[in-house]
């Protein structure tokens, strides 16, 4: 598992980075500061896991949590946005609705479920490691 | 963390995340079907100025009536049928909290209200604020800088304070104004489209100048002519003018037509190595002489035999600009004399569609050849990818060009080719309801957006293009039937926006408007190719149903 999550995290922040400094375009102080330091988080994570330094399960529950807590935010927030939207606009078919349903979902595996995963394999290996 | 700490975490959220969505949903929302019962805003509109405005509980019929005793006064009654509170102080929230010319806004402020409807805000032109972020440029709602400002200024604050302090709802109303016209698809008669076709051309030929050239752009609620120009336009309105004077045997189009023909070969011709080109400055685009060439193939038709070696030399400049493969190199440097091998949207079609036109002047079979092959490029799809060389947008004139060459050289892989993007432009069209009632037929371009009538005009020409092959070539009875269907409530959805007469309270000069398209329900104002888009459609199919 160490390894899967360590290539998992080192995806994770490659997709991150090209995206935000290769699509983005022009820069947005709003989006790359905080897509900079989720990145960070998982690339130095990656790496400690890889190459199985002693700090590695910290930074990766660092990694995990920055990832849990801002990926329910972001959720959040697009959930939010599309309810007051539709009450503005009042029901405009299901192609709006499928839209918004498609963004969420491609979001979820990637701000929800890894890191979830990483939270719970962690309180394993704790608990393994106890005398 | 352990699963059950998770689940519950989880929970948790998804707990909090419904109530706040539900509470969103229920203080947002308004009913618009409900019967009215709100107040009524009784306005009087003089020379596309609002003269003065009372709110009355009831008996609107009593209230302005003494001013609207002069001449060219317009009284307009909106009801306001519902209403719901705007979430916050943000200017954020405040802009993304109306619904484009369905929803106006009101603010009360040390117990006075003021409103701005949506007749107000279309006047304001503030339905849509546009900001350009690099290349891209989104639409963030209402102009909030537009709208404080009239509403500050009738309660007697400023912007800033009002929005401090202010408390704003925005409501839902129902007007006495015609404006959209009541329209639906079995309202489009041969004789509305008719109709409709001399109207919008009427509109270019007032709108023409002396040397032939276009009033570019109108704003309905200004009055106000844009500088800008554009020579593919211009081409553009020439060949749907000389179209229309032919067709409905009109002189005075005619007439119309041929000058701004003689506008483009004296005015705007220009030498391309070895041929002639349209276009101004160092570097001209091909589309400009290809549509050139289908007005002065036009001109032609009509007896203007001036356009005969103009049409030769220009679809010679379009041949030597095609690639092998068929396409077409849709620039040429005027300044360094040589082609210049980058594509944008649109050219290729419209030269393909100009060398099968001026096959038939010619009787040249490289041009009837060029035609064929670049059709051929055009509709050539990957296995790989799902759209097409141009995509799934609004390239119309590939449809058009196998249209004309269905019956000197069909291409059956075409006529699928345009098949499947009407069927790909039939899940775009807005359906009432859920849509709202006057989007019916149009384009989408968003669900939160109203649509634009060029874009749905556009793909009106290349539809009614698909139905006549449909038709010559034996397709099943219910294709055709789904393409009459989507025509004809396109139709209905562009007659309903047409200026006849259009909002002429909120036009300084409704005459000079008169027949024009605008941009969309939110966006009046008139550009050459509006119109051109709009009626070249409907002429087309008012040929078609002629034949």
């Amino acid at each position: 598992m160490r390894v899967t999550f360590g290539v998992l995290n080192g995806l994770s922040a490659l997709v991150l980075l090209v995206g935000l400094l290769g699509v983005v375009q022009p820069r947005f102080w709003a989006l790359d500061v905080p897509l900079s330091l989720i990145a960070l988080c998982l690339l130095v994570s990656a790496v400690g896991l890889l190459a199985k330094l002693p700090w590695a399960l910290r930074a990766l529950a660092v990694a995990a949590w920055v990832s849990f807590v801002l990926g329910l935010l972001v959720i959040s927030l697009i959930v939010l946005t599309i309810v007051f939207l539709r009450g503005i606009h009042g029901d405009y078919g299901v192609a709006a609705l499928a839209v918004s349903g498609l963004i969420v979902a491609l979001l979820v595996p990637y701000t929800v479920v890894l890191p979830a995963l990483e939270l719970l394999w962690l309180k394993r290996q704790r608990a393994e490691s106890r005398p | 963390m352990t699963p059950r700490t998770l689940l519950r975490l989880l929970a948790i959220w998804l707990g909090v995340l419904f109530v706040c969505s539900v509470s969103i949903l229920w203080v947002v929302r308004i009913d618009r079907t409900r019967p009215p019962t709100g107040p009524y805003l009784i306005s009087v509109w003089e020379r596309g100025q609002r003269r003065a405005r009372t709110v009355v509980a009831s008996d609107p019929e009593h209230a302005l009536v003494d001013e609207t005793k002069r001449r060219g006064v317009q009284r307009i009654v909106e009801q306001i049928v519902d209403s719901a509170p705007i979430l916050g102080h943000s200017w954020l929230i405040l802009g993304h909290s109306l619904a484009p010319a369905r929803d106006g806004l009101s603010a009360s402020y040390h117990g006075r209200t003021a409103y701005a409807s949506p007749d107000d805000l279309n006047k304001l032109e503030a339905y849509e604020h546009l900001v350009h972020w690099g290349p891209i440029t989104l639409i963030m709602g209402i102009d909030v800088s537009k709208v404080l400002g009239v509403l500050s200024h009738e309660l007697g604050t400023e912007p800033a304070e009002l929005l401090r302090h202010g408390n704003f709802r925005r409501f839902a109303v129902i007007s006495d104004g015609a404006y959209p016209r009541d329209f639906s698809e079995a309202d489009v008669t041969l004789d509305a489209v008719k109709s409709s076709v001399l109207e919008a051309a009427r509109y270019l030929a007032r709108n023409q100048r002396r040397d032939g050239s276009f009033r570019y752009e109108l704003n309905a609620v200004t009055g106000g002519d844009s500088d800008d120009y554009n020579y593919p336009r211009h081409a553009g309105a020439t060949y749907f003018l000389a179209r229309a004077g032919n067709q409905l045997h009109d002189a005075q189009l005619s007439r119309a037509a041929v000058r701004a023909g003689a506008f483009m070969k004296d005015r705007a011709t220009q030498q391309c190595g070895a041929h002639a080109c349209v276009g101004e400055g160092g570097q001209v685009d091909i589309g400009s002489s290809a549509l050139a060439v289908l007005a002065y193939a036009e001109l032609l038709a009509g007896g203007n035999e001036e356009f005969r070696a103009p049409t030769l030399d220009l679809a010679a400049f379009l041949r030597s600009q095609q690639r092998p493969d068929g396409e077409f190199q849709h620039f040429y440097s005027v300044s360094e004399q040589h082609p210049i091998d980058i594509q944008v949207e649109y050219y290729a079609g419209e030269a393909a569609f100009a060398l099968s036109r001026a096959q038939r002047v010619s009787g040249d079979p490289r041009d009837l050849e060029a035609a064929r092959h670049a059709l051929s490029f055009l509709v050539k799809r990957s296995p790989l990818f799902l759209g097409a060389r141009y995509f799934w947008g609004a390239e119309h004139w590939t449809c058009q060009v196998l249209a004309d060459l269905w019956q000197r050289a069909p291409d059956p892989v075409a006529l699928q080719f345009c098949l499947d993007w009407q069927a790909v432009n039939r899940n775009l069209q807005f359906e009432a309801p859920p849509a709202p009632d006057s989007y019916d037929g149009g384009i989408s371009r968003g669900p939160f957006m109203a649509p634009r009538l060029t874009p749905t005009a556009s793909r009106l020409e290349a539809a009614v293009a698909t139905l006549e092959v449909a038709r010559a070539a034996g397709v099943t009875a219910a294709q055709i039937e789904l393409l009459e269907h989507q025509i004809k409530r396109a139709f209905a959805f562009l007659l309903r926006y047409q200026f006849s007469p259009g909002p002429t309270h909120l036009m300084p000069n409704p005459r000079q408007l008169a027949g024009g398209f605008p941009g969309s329900p939110i966006d009046l104002h008139v550009r050459i190719d509006y119109p051109q888009h709009a009626a070249g459609a409907l002429l087309r199919y008012w040929e078609l149903e002629q034949k």
